[in-house]
C-alpha cells in the first residue's frame, strides 16, 4: 500500500473515531476561522527519530568542546571548561569532543545547533525540564500536555497503518527514580491513549510486545481470534453492530490482531538483524534501541524516541565522576548513532527521516542554571581544586547553552548554527533557539504548522506554546 | 547594549516565559480584545448591531455593515473601521461618545488589521446569552403518562412528548441487573445473584435490588472512590509525592464514602479541612518556579470552582475568560481566600499593580470577610458554597452523577455548568431532591436507578450527534472504566491481588461489638512508666516479626499516653496525640513476606512527671483462615535514639533494650480497654473481601485502559478502546496471567464441560443465558474434555466481547 493510500484509509477510520470523540467532548482540531484554516507546511520528513540523552548532556564534553585541561591533582576547577580535547570532524569549521570519532565522520550529513537555550525553572529538576522539552510546556499545567510524539501521531497518524505512530524505546516507567514524573509526559495527555506511546523499555524484548502472549503458538493465537469473531457474529446483541462504540472497539481489536500477525512484526525483533550489522549497533541497550528504531522506521514508524534512559544520578546525570562516566557514554552512543545515520542513508531514508539528538540541558563544572540563577547547587562534591578523579567532570546543571544535533529530513548537511561563548559562562551568544522554536522546527519538517491548535475545555491549546514557536528556517536547504 | 548583554537579557526574558517577540507582534487576546470590549461592544455586539455591524465574531466583522465592508485584512488604509476611529470629524468618529481612542490603541488596531486580523479560535465578543440560575427551583412535575409515576419519568415523558422522541423500550431483568450492579457498586452480579434475581417474582425487585446495592457500604465506597479520586485528584502515587509537595486524602475520603457523609458536609470538610483532608485544597507544591497560574493559591481557585461548581477558571487564571463570564479578579479573589500572604494579580504571568481581595463569585449568597484569618475565611467559603440556596452546588453534583449513570450530562460537558441544560426541569428537580434529602448522594443514585428511563434500552448510536442542540433519546452505552474492567476480570478469574495500596480499613465499625480482651500489654521503657515519668520522655519501640506469606487481612489498634508515630517497614502508618482516642488501621499495604519491622516513637506529654504507656495489637488473618497476633509485650525493644521527621534513623541505634510491661495498666485500660478490644475484634472479623482495583496503584494494564495520572482533576475517561490498548489486551502479561489463573479455577471446579463453562461464563460476565449458537460454538471449541489452553481462550474471547466491555 502506498503511503497516500494508507493515510487516506487511516483518516477514514479516524473519521469514525473522531465522530465518537466529538460526542465525548474530546479535543477537536481548531481552525482560526472558516477562511483562515491552518495551513500546514510542505513536509520535508516523513518520520522522526528523537535520540534522547537523558539526564543533561554536557555540551562542552560532547558537541561544543571548549578549553580543555587534563586531570591533574591540585588544578583549580575554574580552569577546566571541557574534560575532553577537541577532535576534527568531516566538516572544517566543526570540532567535537574526543570519543565521538564516529559521529565526527558523519558530521558532513549533520546540522549542529550549539545555541539551544532552556529556561531556568528555579530548582533545576530533570523531570520538570524533560517534561518541558517533550511537551513544550513547563509543568505544572492545568491540562495533561501531550508529548511531541503524540502531537505528530495525532496530526499525521501512522505512516503504515499497522505500525503504531509513536514508539518510545529504552525508558522504564516502573522501578526507576522519578518514574511518576516521567510518566507525566510520556503520554498523549488530553489527546487520549490512541495517540500515546507504545513503550518498549528493553529493545531485546520489543518482539514480545507484538507477539502473541508468551507460550501461545501462532496457530492458537489465530484460532482464538477466529473463535472470538464467531462469538461476535453470533452475539444476540447483533442490533448493536452498527453502533460506533462497538464498531470502534472491534476495529481496534482487529488492528491489534493484524499487527500481531503482520510481517511488520518482524521489525520489532532485533535478533533477526544480520549478525554483522547487529554487532555494529550493540553497545548495550541504547545501541540496540538505535537498531530497533532503524528497523521500525524502515517499516513505516512515524515517530520513534530512543533514550539512554533517565535514572537519577546515572548515565548523563553526572553529579560526580563526570569525565569517566561521559567517556563510557561516548562508547555507548558513538557507534550506534553513526551506524544509524549510515544505514538510513544507505537505504535512501535519511533524506526523509529527521534525526534529532538532544538533552534537557547542558552541564558545567561550576555554574548551576545560568549566571545569577537562584537555583540550588546540586553537585555532590564541591571542590575548588581537583583532588581525585571523581571531582573531574561537569557536575552542575547548565541551562544557558546546549547542543542539538540533527540529521536528514531536509536539514542542511555539514552546517553549524549558533554559538556559545568561548569561555565560562558558555552562554549562547548567537542565534539562540529555545524549545518552542526547536519544536516548531521539528513540526515544520514533519509538515505540521506550529500554530496547530486543539480545543481543550473550550480553550485553544497549541502545538507550540500559544502558537508562538517559529521554525528556524536557516537549518533547512 | 552589546550583543552579549542583549542576548543575556533575551535569555532572561525567555526564562520569565515572556515571549520576546510579543513586543512586535499583535496578540489578539491581550492587545485587541480589551479595546473591542471597552469601545465597540456596547453598540456592535450581541443584539446591538448599530449600522448593521456586529463585532461578535471574525466572520461578522468581515461581513461588514450597512455601509459595506468595514475591514480589509492586511490593509488598514483601506479599512473603513480604521478610518472611522482616526477621523477628525466628530460626527463620524467612533466611538461616537467620549474621547477618541488613545494613540497606542489606534496603533494596535492598525497593526492588527495590517497583520491580517488574527482572531482567537472560537472567540466571540458576546458571551453566551444563557446565564444559569443560582437559586434552587422546584419544578412542577407534569402528570404521569401511562402510569409512570416516578418523578424523573414524569419529566422525561413530557420531554419526549414535547420533542416527539419515541420512548425507548425497557430492558430485560438481566440487562438491568448487570447495568445497575456495575454502575452502583462497580461489580458484576455473580451467578448466584443472577439466578436469584431472575427467579424472584416480586414486581418491586428492581427497586429492592438498587437499595440492596446501596446498602453495601464497602462495595459502594470502593467503587465511587474511583470517581472521587479523579474529581479530587487524589492518588496513592504520582507527581509531587516524591518531594513531599502533595498529600493524599485517601483515609478521609474512604471513610466519608463508607459512611455516606452528606455531600454538603463532605464539601465543607474539603474546603475547611481537618489535617487528613487538607490534601485537596493544598494542591501540588512544585519545587522551583511555577507560572502564576499554577501557584497553590490559584490551583485552589481552579480546583474548588471546577469540582464543586462546574466552573472552569483555568482561562480566568491568566486573563478575563473569553468563553464565559469569569474574570481574572474573581479567580484571584477566590485564591486569596486560601492565601496566607498578600496575593498580587498576574495577567499572563506579568504582575499587575493590584492585590487580590478575598472574595467569592456569588456575593448574592453572602460574602467572605476579607479581613478574617485564613481558617475563618475557608469556613465562610465552605458555608457559602454549601448554602441551602446555592442551587448551582447541588446541580453540579447531580449532573455529574446523571452523566455517570446515563452516559451524558443534562448539562454537557459536566465541567461547563454555565451551559444550558437540555431539561432544566430535570436538573432542578434532581438538585432540589438532593437538598430535600439532606445531601444524601445515595438517594440521588437510588432516584435515578429506580426510574424507567434508567431502565430503558440504550439505542445504537451510528450517527454522530449533530452539533447544536442535543436531544435526549435515552441512556447511552458506556465503556467500563479501567477499574470496572479489572474488577470484573478479577471476579471471573479469581485473580485479584491480596495486597492493596490505599491505607484504609475495609469495613464499617459497628458499635457495641462484643469482643474478647486484648492480649497485648501496656509497655514502656521501664515498668514504672505507669508511675510518674518525666514529661517529654521519648523512646522508640521496635518489634520485628516474620511472615511466611502475606495475610489476606491485617488490622491493628493502638493508643499511647501521650503521643506516638508508627512506621511499618519504614512507611508511616499512624500517629496521634490523644491517648483517649483509639486508632484502628490496616497494616496490609505495608506488610511484606519475610522480616517486617515495626517502629513506634512514643512520647510522654505534660509539663510535670506523669504516667506513660503504649499498647498495640494486630490480628493477621491468612487465606486459610489461620491467624497470627502481634501484640506489645516484654519481647519488644526500645532505644532512646530518635527517628527524624520522616521516620528514618538519624543514626542507627545499637543500644536496644527490652521494653517492660508497666506496673499499673489499669489507669488506662479502664477507660479505653473495651474500645481497643471492640475495634480490633470488629476489624479482624470483618469479611474477607476481594481487593478492588480502586485500592491499588495504577499498573500498565489500567493505565492502558485509561486510568489517568491524577495530577489534574479528571472528569471523563476515554470512551474508545484504542489499538494500543487492544494490543495490551491481546498479549499483555497482566491480563494473560489473570486468565491463566481463571482457567485453572474453572477446571478445578466440578462442572466444566464446554456447555457448563459457557453457561457459567455467560451468566457471570454477561448476566444472561447463552444462546444455542453460543453453546454449540463453545462445545466445538472446547471439545468434550476442555484443555487448559482452550478454557483460557474461551475466557479471553468472552472478556473481549463489546457486550462485556460496555455497560449497556
Amino acid at each position: 500500500m502506498n503511503e497516500q493510500l494508507a493515510r487516506r484509509q487511516f483518516l477514514k477510520q479516524l473519521a469514525a473515531a473522531s465522530t465518537a470523540a466529538m460526542m465525548a467532548s474530546e479535543p477537536r482540531l481548531l481552525r482560526a476561522a472558516e477562511d483562515a484554516a491552518i495551513t500546514h507546511p510542505e513536509p520535508t520528513a516523513d518520520a522522526c527519530i528523537l535520540i534522547w540523552m537523558a539526564g543533561g548532556m554536557a555540551a562542552p564534553d560532547n558537541f561544543d568542546p571548549k578549553h580543555y585541561e587534563p586531570f591533574q591533582v591540585g588544578l583549580p576547577v575554574e580552569k577546566v571548561v571541557s574534560t575532553f580535547p577537541a577532535i576534527d570532524t568531516a566538516v572544517d569549521n566543526i570540532k567535537i569532543a574526543e570519543g565521538l570519532e564516529g559521529i565526527a565522520s558523519v558530521m558532513d550529513r549533520a546540522t549542529l545547533v550549539r545555541s539551544h537555550v532552556l529556561p531556568d525553572l528555579g530548582h533545576i529538576l530533570h523531570s520538570r525540564h524533560q517534561y518541558h522539552w517533550h511537551t513544550g510546556y513547563v509543568p505544572p499545567q492545568t491540562v495533561a500536555c501531550p508529548h511531541i510524539g503524540a502531537w505528530i501521531a495525532r496530526v499525521l497518524g501512522p505512516r503504515n497503518p499497522v505500525m503504531p505512530a509513536f514508539i518510545n524505546i529504552g525508558q522504564r516507567l516502573e522501578g526507576v527514580g522519578e518514574n511518576e514524573e516521567i510518566k507525566a509526559f510520556t503520554t498523549a495527555g488530553f489527546f487520549g491513549s490512541e495517540f500515546g506511546p507504545m513503550n518498549l523499555p528493553y529493545p531485546e524484548e520489543a518482539a514480545a510486545a507484538v507477539r502473541p502472549p508468551k507460550g501461545m503458538e501462532p496457530g492458537r493465537f489465530e484460532n482464538r481470534y477466529k473463535f472470538f469473531r464467531k462469538l461476535v457474529d453470533k452475539s444476540p446483541q447483533r442490533d448493536y453492530l452498527s453502533d460506533y462504540h462497538q464498531e470502534s472497539m472491534l476495529r481496534s481489536l482487529e488492528n491489534a490482531y493484524r499487527l500481531l500477525g503482520s510481517k511488520e512484526r518482524a521489525a520489532f525483533d532485533i535478533s533477526l538483524e544480520p549478525k554483522e550489522s547487529y554487532e555494529k549497533y550493540d553497545t548495550g541497550r541504547f545501541g540496540q534501541g538505535c537498531l530497533l528504531a532503524r528497523r521500525l522506521v524502515e517499516n513505516g514508524a512515524r515517530f520513534v524516541e530512543v533514550t539512554t534512559e533517565y535514572i537519577p544520578f546515572i548515565h548523563w546525570d553526572t553529579h560526580k565522576d563526570g569525565h569517566t562516566t561521559v567517556d563510557r557514554l561516548h562508547k555507548e552512543i558513538d557507534r550506534p548513532i553513526t551506524q544509524l545515520i549510515l544505514d538510513l542513508e544507505a537505504r535512501g531514508l535519511l533524506d526523509r527521516t529527521l534525526v534529532v539528538v538532544a538533552s534537557e540541558f547542558s552541564r558545567d563544572m561550576i555554574l548551576e542554571g545560568v549566571p545569577g540563577s537562584n537555583a540550588q547547587d546540586q553537585a555532590t562534591f564541591k571542590v575548588d581544586t581537583l583532588q581525585e578523579m571523581t571531582h573531574y567532570g561537569l557536575h552542575r546543571h547548565f541551562t544557558g547553552g546546549s547542543s542539538v544535533l540533527m540529521f536528514g529530513g531536509g536539514t542542511k548537511k555539514g552546517f553549524l548554527y549558533g554559538e556559545t561563548a568561548p569561555e565560562r559562562p558558555c552562554l549562547a551568544i548567537k542565534d539562540p533557539v529555545n524549545v518552542d522554536d526547536l519544536h516548531a522546527t521539528m513540526f515544520t519538517a514533519m509538515g505540521i504548522s506550529p500554530q496547530t491548535a486543539f480545543d481543550v475545555e473550550r480553550r485553544p491549546f497549541y502545538a507550540t506554546e500559544d502558537g508562538k514557536g517559529r521554525s528556524v528556517s536557516a537549518l533547512f536547504g | 547594549m552589546n550583543q552579549n548583554a542583549k542576548l543575556l537579557s533575551l535569555l532572561i526574558s525567555s526564562l520569565l516565559f515572556v515571549d520576546a517577540a510579543s513586543c512586535e507582534e499583535i496578540d489578539f487576546a491581550h492587545d485587541i480584545v480589551p479595546i473591542l470590549r471597552a469601545h465597540c461592544a456596547k453598540c456592535h455586539s450581541g443584539d446591538k448591531k448599530q449600522g448593521g455591524l456586529s463585532l461578535d465574531t471574525r466572520e461578522l466583522l468581515l461581513a461588514g455593515g450597512e455601509s459595506g465592508e468595514v475591514v480589509v485584512p492586511g490593509a488598514s488604509s483601506q479599512s473603513l473601521l480604521f478610518e472611522r476611529i482616526t477621523t477628525k470629524d466628530d460626527d463620524l468618529r467612533m466611538p461616537p461618545e467620549g474621547e477618541p481612542l488613545p494613540g497606542d490603541e489606534i496603533e494596535r488596531i492598525k497593526r492588527w488589521i495590517d497583520a491580517g486580523i488574527a482572531w482567537e479560535p472560537g472567540f466571540a465578543l458576546t458571551k453566551g446569552s444563557y446565564e444559569p440560575p443560582l437559586a434552587h427551583r422546584r419544578p412542577e412535575l407534569p402528570s404521569a403518562i401511562d402510569g409512570r409515576e416516578h418523578p424523573i419519568d414524569r419529566i422525561i415523558d413530557q420531554y419526549f412528548t414535547d420533542f416527539a422522541v419515541p420512548r425507548p423500550a425497557p430492558v430485560s431483568d438481566g440487562v438491568f441487573l448487570r447495568r445497575v450492579s456495575v454502575d452502583v457498586n462497580g461489580l458484576l452480579p455473580d451467578p448466584e445473584t443472577y439466578r436469584d434475581f431472575m427467579a424472584d417474582a416480586n414486581p418491586d425487585k428492581r427497586t429492592a435490588f438498587v437499595r440492596d446495592l446501596l446498602a453495601n457500604d464497602v462495595s459502594y465506597a470502593e467503587h465511587w472512590l474511583t470517581f472521587w479520586n479523579d474529581l479530587l485528584r487524589n492518588d496513592y502515587t504520582g507527581t509531587g509525592f516524591i518531594t513531599g509537595g502533595r498529600q493524599q486524602i485517601t483515609g478521609w475520603l474512604y471513610d466519608a464514602l463508607l459512611h455516606n457523609k452528606p455531600y454538603d458536609q463532605f464539601t465543607r470538610e474539603l474546603i475547611a479541612p481537618p489535617p487528613e483532608a487538607s490534601g485537596f485544597i493544598s494542591g501540588i507544591r512544585w519545587r522551583g518556579n511555577v507560572s502564576a497560574s499554577q501557584m497553590q493559591e490559584i490551583q485552589f481557585a481552579q480546583n474548588v470552582s471546577q469540582a464543586f461548581l462546574g466552573i472552569n477558571m483555568k482561562c480566568a487564571s491568566c486573563h478575563d475568560s473569553f468563553i464565559d463570564r469569569w474574570t481574572l479578579e474573581e479567580t484571584y479573589g477566590l485564591a486569596a481566600i486560601y492565601a496566607t500572604t498578600p496575593l498580587t494579580l498576574h495577567r499572563c504571568d506579568k504582575p499587575l499593580d493590584q492585590t487580590a481581595t478575598p472574595a467569592w463569585m456569588f456575593p448574592e449568597l453572602g460574602q467572605v470577610d476579607s479581613k478574617a484569618e485564613q481558617p475563618e475565611r475557608l469556613k465562610q467559603l465552605a458555608a457559602l458554597l454549601t448554602h441551602a440556596d446555592n442551587g448551582r452546588f447541588a446541580r453540579t453534583i447531580v449532573n455529574r452523577i446523571w452523566n455517570r449513570l446515563m452516559g451524558r450530562g443534562i448539562v454537557h460537558p459536566v465541567d461547563a455548568m454555565h451551559t444550558e441544560p437540555w431539561s432544566a426541569d430535570l436538573l432542578d428537580y434532581l438538585a432540589i431532591h438532593l437538598r430535600d434529602n439532606g445531601f444524601d448522594l445515595k438517594k440521588t443514585i437510588e432516584l435515578i436507578c429506580t426510574s424507567q428511563i434508567y431502565q430503558a434500552q440504550t439505542p445504537p448510536v451510528d450517527q454522530p450527534q449533530e452539533a447544536g442542540r442535543y436531544v435526549f433519546r435515552g441512556p447511552l452505552a458506556r465503556r467500563m472504566t479501567a477499574e470496572q474492567f479489572v474488577d470484573a476480570v478479577w471476579q471471573i478469574t479469581d485473580a485479584a491481588p491480596t495486597k492493596y495500596d490505599a491505607q484504609v480499613l475495609r469495613f464499617k465499625q459497628q458499635p457495641n461489638h462484643s469482643s474478647q480482651p486484648l492480649t497485648a500489654q501496656w509497655i514502656w521503657s521501664h515498668a514504672t512508666g505507669s508511675g510518674p515519668t518525666p514529661a517529654g520522655e521519648t523512646i522508640t519501640l521496635r518489634h520485628k516479626f516474620e511472615l511466611p506469606s502475606l495475610p489476606a487481612q491485617a488490622v491493628g489498634v493502638i493508643t499511647c499516653d501521650n503521643s506516638y508515630r508508627m512506621y511499618l517497614n519504614g512507611k508511616h502508618i499512624a500517629s496521634d496525640d490523644n491517648w483517649e482516642s483509639v486508632e484502628a488501621m490496616s497494616l496490609l499495604p505495608k506488610l511484606r513476606t519475610g522480616e517486617n519491622t515495626l517502629l513506634i516513637e512514643a512520647k510522654n506529654g505534660g509539663s510535670a512527671p506523669n504516667p506513660a504507656g503504649l499498647i498495640f495489637e494486630a490480628t493477621l488473618r491468612f487465606a486459610d483462615d489461620t491467624t497470627q497476633s502481634i501484640a506489645s509485650d516484654g519481647s519488644w525493644q526500645w532505644t532512646a535514639k530518635a527517628l527524624n521527621a520522616r521516620g528514618v534513623w538519624k543514626e542507627e541505634p545499637d543500644d536496644w533494650q527490652p521494653a517492660e510491661p508497666v506496673a499499673n495498666p489499669g489507669i488506662w485500660s479502664g477507660r479505653v480497654g473495651a474500645e481497643l478490644a471492640s475495634r480490633l475484634n470488629a476489624a479482624a472479623n470483618s469479611p474477607l473481601l476481594m481487593v478492588r482495583a480502586s485500592l491499588v496503584k495504577s499498573d500498565g494494564l489500567m493505565r492502558a485502559l485509561g486510568r489517568p495520572n491524577r495530577d489534574q482533576i479528571v472528569t471523563s475517561r476515554p470512551s474508545e478502546l484504542t489499538t494500543l490498548e487492544a494490543i495490551d489486551l491481546a498479549n499483555g502479561q497482566t491480563l494473560s496471567d489473570a486468565i491463566q489463573h481463571g482457567a485453572q479455577q474453572r477446571l478445578s471446579s466440578e462442572s466444566h464441560s464446554g456447555e457448563e463453562l459457557m453457561s457459567w461464563l455467560c451468566r457471570y460476565a454477561l448476566s444472561r443465558e447463552p444462546t444455542s449458537d453460543e453453546l454449540r460454538l463453545a462445545t466445538e471449541f472446547l471439545g468434550t474434555e476442555p484443555k487448559h489452553q482452550a478454557v483460557e481462550d474461551l475466557l479471553w474471547s468472552v472478556l473481549m466481547l463489546p457486550e462485556f466491555q460496555l455497560i449497556r
